[in-house]
C-alpha cells in the first residue's frame, strides 16, 4: 500500500542564509541576495549581477576528505544534506541501517571546476589540465558525496540532470521512492555552483537582468543567476512516527511533463499538464492551494507563459503566486529544491514569503505576487513549481500534516 | 507461453543501439558477436588528442544521418539518440521543433503517456567550446547563441521528446559509468507508479577531445584505455497480454556506493542483497556481463561476478571491449549485449541475467534481469 511522505528535515546553502533559521528570517524579511559577481571575471559584460554563496567554509559541515575532493557544487550538497540530517534529528549512525536513497538534481555538475580547466587548458595545452580539478566535474559527485560525507554505502545515490527543475524531480523521486516502500529514507534536493558558462548562455539570448530580478513585474528584464542547494530528508509517516521525529508537511503529491515543444522557451499547455498531474497525484483541488511558488524566472516569456497556465489551471482567481528567485536568484537545479523548502517552512511558520524587487504587476500575469512584504496567512496547501530548458516540468504539492484528517494510505 | 513474465510487470519490448559497429540493432548484434575490435586511427578533426585511436560510430555526422532540417545546433551526444531514437519509434510522429502535431487524440493522449529517461553526462566538448570563446573572443558573449541547449545534461532527452513528441515524464540521470542503470531503475520507478505508460529509456555518449582529456587525466597515472561512444534505447512499458512479445524482464536494479576502495566486497554485498530482494538464488544467474571497468576497478568487478557466479555466465553474453569504454553509455550497451546473446532457442529461458556496473566516483550497482524465449 502506498505509504504517507513527510518532511522532517531540511538544510540550506544560499546566498541569503546558510542556516534554517537564517533562511526562514531572510524569507519573512524580504532579504535580496544580489550582488556583484566576483567567482569568475566579468570584465566586458554589461552588467553582472549574481547571488553568490558568500563566506561558505565547508569545514563547518564537511571532513577533510571532502573539503580536499568536492567541487565547489558538491560541497553544497553534501552541507546541505549534513544539516537536513541534523535538522531531522538524525545521526549518520541512525542511518547506517536505513536503506537510504540520495537524490540530487542539478544544471551544471561540476562546470565551475570545468570552466577553470578550460582556462588551464588556454594557458598550458590540455595536458596542463590539473587531475585534482578534473576529478571534481563528474556531477555523480553531488549525490555520491552526500552518500559518502555520511557514510551510507548502502545509500542508492542518484543525480539528476534535469536542470532548472531537477531539485523538483529529486524530491519526487524521494516521494515515488518511499511510497514504493524502495526507501526508508530519502535525502533529495539539488545543488549547483555559480559559473562562467552558464552565465555567458543567459547573458547572450538575453535573460539576464541588469540589476535585480523582478518577477510578474511590468518591467521585468531577466534573471540574476545564483547559487546554493537545499536538502530535504524525506520519510514515510510511520518512520517518522517510530523515532519521534517532528514533522514539517507532507509531501502530498507530484507531476511530471514534459513541453515536447522548443529546447529553451516553456509551453503552456505542458506547464498546465504538470500542475494538474500534481494535483491530482496529492488528491487536492485547485481552490485548495493557498500558496504557489512559482518557478518566476523574471523573464518575459517564463512569467508570461507560467502565469497563463496557472490561469488556465486555477481559473480567475488563482492562490496567491510568489517569485522567490526575486530574493535567491536562479540558483539552477538548487532552485526549487530551495523553493520547495521555502514552502515547507511557509506550512510550518503559517506565514507566505514576498516576491521582492516589484513595482507594478503585469496585467499580462495579473497574480497576487506578494509584492516586496511578507504576509501571515494560513498554508495548508504549497504548490511548488519547476520548469526548466528541454521542457522538463515538475512540480511538487506539499501539504500541512494532519494524520486525523485522513486514514493511513491514499 | 511467457509464463514466467507476471501481468504488469516491466519488459523490454523493443531496443536499437547507434555504436560503433554501426547504426541499427542488427549492426550491433552481429558485430558484438563477431566480436572484432572497432578502434581506429583518429582523423585530424579532433585536434590533439591523449590516445590516437577511438571506437567511433562510423561516418556519424549529425546532418548527414539526421538530415538538414531543425540540426543545424544539435550536438554529437543528442544526435547519436535521436538516431537511435529514430531506429526504435516509429517514423510517422516526427516533429520539428515548435509545431502542434496534427495527431489524431488517440496519439496524442499515447505520448503523453511516454516518458524518456537517458543516462548521459552532455558534452563536455561543447561546454569547453562555449567556454573557451567566452574566455578568447573580443568580448566575452561572443559566443553561439545556438549552443546554449547543449550547456545542460538534459539537452539530448529534450530533444529526443521534441522530435517524437513524447510529452510524458522526461528524466536525465548523471551518474557516470553507472547512470544506465540508474535510468532503468528510474524508469522501471516511473511505470510501476503510474507516471507513464511506456518509457523510452536508455543512454548515449559520446567520443570527442575534451571527453578524451578529462578521462586521461582523471585516471593518471594508469594508461588511458581506447574510448568509445553511441547510444542504446528500449522500450520499456507493463507487459499485458496485448502488449508486443517482451525480449526480457526487468526485475529490479539494486546500486550501493563503495567508501572504502573494496569494490569487490561492495559489489558482492550489492548483488547479493538484489537477488535476495527478488527471491533468486545465485545459482539461478545465468548469464552476466560486467563494465569492464579499466584497470583494478574492472578486476574487482569481475572477482565479485565470478565469486558467486562462477565463470559461465560471463561467456553468455557478448564481450563489449571491441567498442571501448563508452562512459555513460556502458550500461545500456551491456544490456543491448545480453539482448543480443547468441544461444540455441529458448536456451536460458526463464533464467537470469545479471549487468554489473562500476563508476570510480563510487556507485555501483548491478540490474538483474529475466530471459524470455527468443522469438
Amino acid at each position: 500500500m502506498d505509504q504517507r511522505v513527510v518532511v522532517t528535515g531540511v538544510g540550506v546553502v544560499s546566498s541569503v542564509a546558510q542556516s534554517v533559521p537564517e533562511f526562514v528570517a531572510a524569507l519573512r524579511a524580504g532579504r535580496s541576495g544580489a550582488g556583484p559577481v566576483t567567482l569568475f571575471d566579468t570584465t566586458g559584460f554589461a552588467h553582472a549581477p549574481g547571488c553568490e554563496v558568500v563566506g561558505f567554509d565547508p569545514r563547518r559541515w564537511l571532513g577533510p576528505a571532502a573539503v580536499a575532493g568536492l567541487g565547489r557544487a558538491a560541497q553544497f550538497s553534501a552541507s546541505a544534506a549534513r544539516m537536513a540530517v541534523a535538522d531531522a534529528g538524525l545521526t549518520a549512525a541512525g542511518l547506517l541501517d536505513r536503506r537510504v536513497l540520495v537524490s540530487v538534481g542539478t544544471t551544471d555538475g561540476g562546470s565551475y571546476e570545468l570552466d577553470q580547466l578550460v582556462a588551464a587548458e588556454i594557458a598550458g595545452g590540455p595536458g596542463a589540465m590539473p587531475a585534482a580539478l578534473v576529478r571534481r566535474v563528474p556531477a555523480g559527485a553531488l549525490s555520491v558525496g552526500v552518500a559518502r560525507e555520511l557514510g551510507l554505502a548502502r545509500a542508492h545515490a542518484v543525480t539528476l540532470g534535469t536542470a532548472c527543475s531537477a531539485g523538483n524531480y529529486a524530491i519526487g523521486e524521494g516521494l515515488d521512492a518511499l511510497r514504493a516502500g524502495e526507501a526508508d529514507i530519502a535525502l533529495c534536493g539539488g545543488a549547483d555552483a555559480m559559473c562562467r558558462r552558464n552565465f555567458t548562455g543567459f547573458y547572450r539570448l538575453g535573460l539576464i537582468a541588469p540589476h535585480s530580478c523582478q518577477p510578474f513585474d511590468v518591467d521585468r528584464q531577466g534573471i540574476v543567476t545564483g547559487e546554493g542547494a537545499g536538502m530535504l530528508v524525506l520519510e514515510t509517516e510511520g518512520s517518522a512516527r517510530r523515532r519521534g521525529a517532528r514533522i514539517y508537511a507532507e509531501v502530498r503529491g507530484f507531476g511530471l511533463t514534459c513541453d515536447a515543444h522548443h529546447q529553451t522557451t516553456p509551453h503552456q499547455d505542458g506547464v498546465a499538464r504538470c500542475m494538474r498531474l500534481a494535483l491530482a497525484d496529492a488528491g487536492v483541488e485547485p481552490g485548495e492551494v493557498d500558496v504557489i511558488s512559482a518557478h518566476g524566472t523574471g523573464t518575459k516569456a517564463n512569467d508570461r507563459t507560467e502565469s497563463r497556465a496557472i490561469h488556465e489551471v486555477f481559473g480567475r482567481r488563482p492562490p496567491r503566486t510568489v517569485g522567490l528567485k526575486s530574493m535567491l536568484g536562479h540558483t539552477m537545479g538548487a532552485a526549487s529544491a530551495l523553493a520547495g523548502i521555502a514552502c515547507v517552512l511557509a506550512i510550518r511558520d503559517q506565514f507566505i514569503p514576498p516576491t521582492i524587487n516589484h513595482h507594478r504587476t503585469d496585467p499580462d500575469c495579473a497574480l497576487d505576487c506578494v509584492p516586496n512584504r511578507a504576509v501571515s496567512a494560513r498554508v495548508r496547501i504549497a504548490q511548488n513549481n519547476g520548469l526548466a530548458f528541454g521542457g522538463n516540468n515538475a512540480v511538487v504539492v506539499f501539504g500541512e500534516h494532519q494524520p486525523e484528517q485522513r486514514p493511513e494510505g491514499r | 507461453m511467457d509464463r514466467s513474465v507476471a501481468e504488469g510487470a516491466p519488459v523490454v519490448t523493443a531496443w536499437s543501439a547507434v555504436s560503433p559497429f554501426g547504426i541499427g540493432r542488427d549492426a550491433f548484434t552481429t558485430g558484438v558477436r563477431a566480436g572484432a575490435s572497432t578502434a581506429r586511427a583518429l582523423g585530424g578533426e579532433h585536434g590533439v588528442t591523449p590516445v590516437d585511436e577511438a571506437c567511433l560510430v562510423p561516418g556519424f555526422d549529425v546532418r548527414a544521418v539526421l538530415g538538414r532540417n531543425g540540426t543545424r545546433n544539435v550536438d554529437r551526444v543528442s544526435g547519436l539518440a535521436l538516431a537511435a531514437a529514430r531506429e526504435l519509434l516509429p517514423q510517422d510522429t516526427k516533429g520539428t521543433e515548435g509545431t502542434q502535431g496534427s495527431a489524431d487524440d488517440a496519439e496524442s493522449r499515447d505520448r503523453d503517456d511516454t516518458a524518456v529517461v537517458l543516462a548521459t553526462s552532455g558534452t563536455v566538448q561543447e561546454m569547453r567550446d562555449f567556454t573557451r570563446s567566452s574566455l578568447l573572443e573580443t568580448r566575452p558573449f561572443y559566443v553561439n547563441p545556438g549552443a546554449v541547449p547543449s550547456g545542460v545534461p538534459n539537452c539530448a532527452a529534450g530533444l529526443v521528446a521534441i522530435w517524437h513528441r513524447l510529452r510524458g515524464p522526461n528524466a536525465t540521470i548523471t551518474t557516470g559509468r553507472t547512470a544506465g542503470l540508474h535510468a532503468l531503475a528510474y524508469a522501471r520507478r516511473l511505470l510501476t507508479a503510474g507516471r507513464a505508460r511506456q518509457v523510452v529509456v536508455g543512454a548515449s555518449e559520446e567520443y570527442s577531445a575534451m571527453r578524451a582529456w578529462l578521462e586521461f587525466h582523471h585516471h593518471a597515472p594508469a594508461p588511458p584505455g581506447v574510448l568509445g561512444e553511441g547510444s542504446a534505447l528500449f522500450l520499456l512499458e507493463r507487459w499485458t497480454r496485448h502488449s508486443p512479445p517482451p525480449l526480457v524482464a526487468v526485475l529490479g536494479v539494486e546500486s550501493q556506493v563503495c567508501l572504502d576502495g573494496d569494490v569487490e566486497e561492495a559489489l558482492r554485498r550489492c548483488l547479493l542483497e538484489g537477488l535476495r530482494r527478488h527471491g533468486i538464488s545465485p545459482d539461478e544467474v545465468w548469464a552476466a556481463s560486467t563494465s569492464h571497468a579499466a584497470g583494478d576497478l574492472g578486476r574487482q568487478e569481475r572477482a565479485a561476478v565470478t565469486s558467486l557466479f562462477g565463470e559461465q555466465p560471463l561467456t553468455r553474453v557478448p564481450d563489449l571491449t571491441p567498442i571501448g569504454e563508452t562512459g555513460s553509455a556502458t550500461g545500456a550497451f551491456q544490456v543491448a549485449a545480453v539482448l543480443s546473446r547468441r544461444e540455441p532457442a529458448g536456451e536460458g529461458a526463464g533464467r537470469i541475467a545479471v549487468v554489473t556496473s562500476v563508476d570510480s566516483g563510487g556507485t555501483l550497482g548491478c540490474g538483474l534481469f529475466r530471459l524470455l524465449p527468443s522469438r
